[in-house]
């Protein structure tokens, strides 16, 4: 059976010169994942050696092996490392490796884009790591909470560089969420349609419109921030009216969704393994898929639960303990499909099982806590207390990493061709499953009794001490069970038992192929009629298909160009969509100095907003052109657009010399940050526009750009049309005066 | 509070909404297939609900007293109502009108789910402009005309996804983004409400004591402030949750076409040999 055809052939790009430097130059998707998930594992030991620092530190009431400043340094440092350079990193790793071999494909839709979203990683994690160099870690906690993060209480430079790495992993991770995206929609084997595609595929989808969709919330709060720090704004500054609140509401907007981001893949990963060592298929497909969907949607609206404590009004509280109860739903009744299909089942206790396992087991605990959380009262009382990390572990590493050590386990003979070994694997699952429970349950009852988070040192309050000294006892373990695992990675490298194809008689296309894949992943494919291909294949008489019919596939499948397109569009819209709303926020407000009303043309501005628009109406008709193959209309039509947009620009410039010529700038009040703030970033949206168009121009002259790419075309023009659509926001918003 | 609820005063057992309800209800009855459907059900539904939002306390409320009340209205009029219309409408009946040649052009536009997406988040934008919202609240005309325009909305919104013909509707991917982005309309709606300091709607601040409760609702501790992040509370939250199983309801149609052999569990599966040939 054919591929699925896709452009770019990975493997030619391959540079010959040295093995070490072909990992530099590649754009192979599996060579990226396996780059992913090692440089995450480094970066889990620097945040894992953090870690054991504080446990050394609590060690003892009244301990002072850590001065209480590099306390601070090192859980914020160990917060956001383990978040944004293990966590996401690891996942996306396993989602680049495993995606395009379980959907057929021989690589992601953009293998180039996926080498740059990789190389953002080590970029923004030595950004943020050389802040050691510079004297002092950021000290501002994970979430960076104004205005404690302000430059009047934080004049170091290390706060920069915790924004500045962040932007750098937010821009890498958008890239690799769109990759992910376009690639499952447009790249899948004939036969698999949207129903049939394996769990862990849909999850990594699933998690792939969150990142798309929850980033740019974080990358406008950073931009934000840095201009308040940079620039000499106030958005997060109380004292000078901004609000120290709204980076909170900014921050959790993306941090709840961020949750979900964590877990969501680990739940593919086990929803892949249970069926394969029970020998059934999942329970319940249709309602894990569809309640991951419900999750994606409804993790939005729950942002406000970490807020509690802020003071929203009983109101706002009330709403947001509902829809956090509404969330456990989905959840909840996952567990119970995940159980059902191992009920009955012959089932083979494998380490990755065992891992599975062990995730139903303490993902709960964590889980049954978080709906603790979600009522008011007792997140008034146990909030900021070591009850809340105790919470929060069991969910990221009960959930997240037993789900990719179980993964590990499971696809490590598919990416090495060996097995790793189950002797060793025992040992590293017994050291975790104790240590998580050691730590974290230990801190579950701190937490009770009070002891207060982010604090370096402690009384020595009756029982504190023993259970602190467990919580450490069970760090260590922790960190001894990930020695194990390394040390059976490294000898199962060279002397693992050779896996063959299919070591587990798994049911996915990955299995399909040699371990390790081939550099164009498949020689050729099983037909897709099922969810379970190689079922199938190896049970003729038993086929998935021959008993129950899944929806079949339609055979469509969407333009790459297109659906890049608008998961960018989307992505973008969410950043400005938070930009207009700081706008909004601080304008609704009486302000002294300059306002929209005394400092703006609006007649004259609205004159450029006409040629704005028309360069829409001009790209339309340069499309159509280009769709008739007429070649001298479509450079006109382009260049028309092109000139229009210039003329737009030229007419920002000349307001923004009137203004800084009557000294209204950004660090002037908060009209005045909004204003170049949100009118900024849309001109550097139209610049960026232009370049492009530019391109295409000059390539139009060239006679290399034909009828042949009008989806490209149209995936331009959706970029270029969105940012017509964001300016007329804009336009009513400030110059009209909408909404205030 | 059960007895601030009975209490005589906040019914309006004469208003003028009996003159829709009742030729609303001697149509049905006429047109009601027989045997019995549960569609018929939902007819009903749409008439008392809809009797309900002018009748009941909401609709005493709604005008002029509280927010709350009239957003509660709103809701009812631009979503549950019409989408328990859209859900009560006969196929069979509906193919033959909707097919014939005249309908084709009007169903053209009105099928379209652009169309339907911006009469009903614009419905809600659009009333709630603070002028027109205290005009109105304060103006029987306005008050009419907005009440129908939200029920038109309303009908336009649901029509992509739970048109009684298949044909009619979006495909099922493509409705989970068009309900997902109706939801991140109506939320940023509900958080501007209710974070603003601003009043969305001035006639609420100041209400005109008709019947003599104000001084009740205040003591019930429903201030203007208060009332109004309740009112932006509700635009955000409930419509969001029927949105979302709307969602739920348009993935198990998505997902409906598989049989239930897959999804057998237990004993039956002991059958089932190990799968290494």
């Amino acid at each position: 059976m054919p591929l699925v055809e896709t452009s770019s052939p990975a493997t030619t790009d391959e540079v010959e010169s040295g093995r070490l430097l072909s990992w530099v130059g590649t754009v192979d998707h599996k060579r990226i994942g396996i780059l992913y998930i090692c440089t995450a594992t480094i970066f889990l030991a620097i945040g894992g050696l953090e870690a054991l620092l504080m446990r050394v530190q609590l060690l003892f009431p009244n301990n002072t092996f850590l001065s209480p400043d590099f306390f601070n340094q090192m859980f914020t440092m160990h917060g956001t490392t383990m978040v944004f350079l293990v966590g996401m990193p690891v996942l996306v790793g396993f989602a680049n490796y495993f995606v395009p071999l379980m959907i057929g494909a021989r690589d992601v839709a953009f293998p180039r884009l996926n080498a740059m979203s990789y190389w953002l990683l080590p970029m923004g994690g030595i950004l943020l790591y050389f802040s050691f160099f510079t004297g002092k870690a950021p000290d501002a906690g994970w979430f960076s909470y104004a205005p404690l993060s302000t430059k009047p209480y934080n004049l170091q430079v290390a706060q920069d560089y915790w924004i500045i790495g962040l932007l750098c992993l937010g821009v890498g991770s958008v890239a690799a969420g769109i990759n992910i995206v376009v690639t499952v929609l447009t790249l899948r084997a004939p036969g698999m349609s949207l129903q049939r595609v394996p769990l862990f595929v849909w999850m990594s989808f699933m998690t792939a419109i969150l990142t798309v969709l929850a980033l740019p919330a974080l990358n406008a709060a950073l931009a934000m921030l840095l201009i308040d720090r940079w620039l000499g704004a106030a958005f997060f500054e109380p004292d000078r009216g901004g609000s120290a609140v709204l980076w909170q509401h900014f921050f959790w907007v993306f941090g709840h969704p961020e949750v979900y981001i964590l877990i969501l893949p680990a739940f593919g990963m086990i929803s892949e393994i249970i069926p394969t060592f029970s020998r059934k298929p999942i329970y319940g497909y249709a309602f894990v898929a569809g309640s991951s969907a419900v999750i994606v949607l409804l993790s939005y609206g729950v942002w406000a639960h970490h807020m509690f404590a802020v003071g929203l009004g009983m109101g706002a509280d009330i709403f947001f303990a509902v829809g956090t109860l509404l969330i456990a739903l989905p959840t909840g009744v996952k567990i119970f499909n995940w159980t059902a299909t191992m009920w009955g089942g012959s089932i083979r206790l494998t380490t990755a099982m065992m891992f599975a396992v062990a995730f139903l087991l303490e993902f709960v605990v964590g889980g049954l806590t978080g709906v603790m959380f979600a009522a008011v009262p007792i997140d008034w009382q146990l909030t900021d207390t070591y009850f809340v990390v105790g919470h929060f572990h069991y969910v990221l590493i009960g959930g997240t990493v037993f789900g990719v050590f179980a993964a590990t386990y499971y696809w490590f003979p598919k990416m090495t061709g060996r097995m790793l070994s189950e002797k060793l694997g025992q040992w590293h699952f017994w050291l975790w499953v104790f240590g998580l429970n050691a730590t974290f349950m230990s801190q579950h009852f701190l937490g009770v009794m009070g002891m207060p988070r982010r604090v370096y040192t402690y009384a020595d309050n009756p029982g504190w001490m023993i259970l602190n000294m467990f919580a450490t006892l069970g760090a260590f373990a922790m960190g001894a069970g990930t020695l194990v695992l390394l040390w059976n990675i490294g000898m199962s490298l060279r002397h693992g038992k050779i896996a063959g194809d299919n070591p587990w008689d798994a049911f996915t296309l990955e299995w399909a192929t040699t371990s390790p894949p081939p550099a164009d992943n498949f020689k050729t494919i099983p037909e897709v009629k099922s969810r379970r291909p190689l079922w199938d294949m190896s049970q003729p008489e038993l086929a998935d298909w021959k008993h129950g019919k899944t929806p079949e596939d339609s055979g469509r499948r969407p333009s790459k160009a297109l659906v890049c397109a608008w998961a960018f569009v989307a992505s973008e819209a969410v950043f400005f969509l938070l930009l207009l709303v700081g706008y909004v926020v601080f304008n609704s407000q009486h302000l002294e100095g300059p306002n929209a009303a005394n400092s703006l043309d609006v007649a004259r501005t609205g004159a450029f907003t006409v040629c704005l628009l028309a360069s829409s109406l001009s790209f339309w008709f340069a499309e159509l052109a280009l769709h008739a193959g007429k070649m001298v209309h479509f450079r006109r039509w382009l260049g028309m657009t092109i000139l229009l947009g210039a003329i737009f620009i030229a007419g920002q410039i000349w307001e923004y010399t009137g203004l800084i010529m009557n000294d209204i700038t950004v660090d002037e009040n908060l009209f005045a940050a909004t204003f170049f703030t949100v009118t900024g970033f849309h001109g550097l949206h139209v610049m960026a526009g232009l370049v492009t168009l530019s391109i295409l121009l000059s390539l139009a002259i060239r006679e290399d750009f034909t009828s042949k790419q009008i989806q490209v075309f149209r995936g331009v023009g959706i970029y270029w049309h969105f940012v017509d659509v964001v300016w007329i926001a804009v336009f009513s918003i400030i110059y009209l005066g909408l909404m205030q | 509070m059960m007895a601030f609820l009975t209490d005589p005063a906040l019914w309006h057992w004469t208003s003028r909404i009996w003159f829709v309800v009742l030729p609303l209800l001697v149509v049905g009855l006429w047109l009601r297939p027989k045997p019995f459907a549960a569609r018929q059900l939902w007819f009903l539904a749409a008439c008392f609900v809809l009797l309900m939002a002018f009748v009941s306390p909401i609709g005493v409320l709604a005008r002029g007293y509280l927010f709350s009340a009239h957003m509660i209205q709103h809701l009812l009029l631009l979503l549950i109502i019409p989408l328990c219309l859209m859900l009560s409408l006969p196929q069979g009946a509906f193919a033959s009108i909707a097919e014939s040649p005249r309908m084709m052009s009007l169903r053209k536009w009105f099928a379209h789910p652009m169309l339907g997406w911006v009469l009903g988040l614009g419905a809600m934008w659009f009333w709630h402009v603070p002028s027109l919202c205290s005009a109105a609240t304060q103006s029987d005309l306005l008050g009419v005309i907005r009440s129908a325009t939200f029920l038109l909305a309303g009908l336009a919104f649901w029509w992509p996804i739970y048109a009684p013909l298949e044909k009619y509707r979006l495909d099922p991917l493509t409705s989970v983004v068009y309900l997902f982005s109706a939801c991140l309309g109506c939320t940023l709606l509900g958080i501007y409400i209710t974070f603003t300091t601003v009043s969305v709607c001035p006639a609420f601040a100041n209400p005109v004591d008709r019947i003599g409760i104000l001084t009740a609702i205040y003591q019930a501790g429903l201030s203007p402030s208060v009332d109004q992040q309740l009112g932006g509370l509700l635009m955000w939250v409930p419509p969001c949750s029927l949105y979302v199983c709307a969602i739920v309801s348009v993935l198990c149609r998505w997902y409906s076409a598989e049989s239930s052999i897959l999804e057998t569990s237990g004993p039956n599966d002991k059958n089932l040999p190990e799968a290494s040939a």
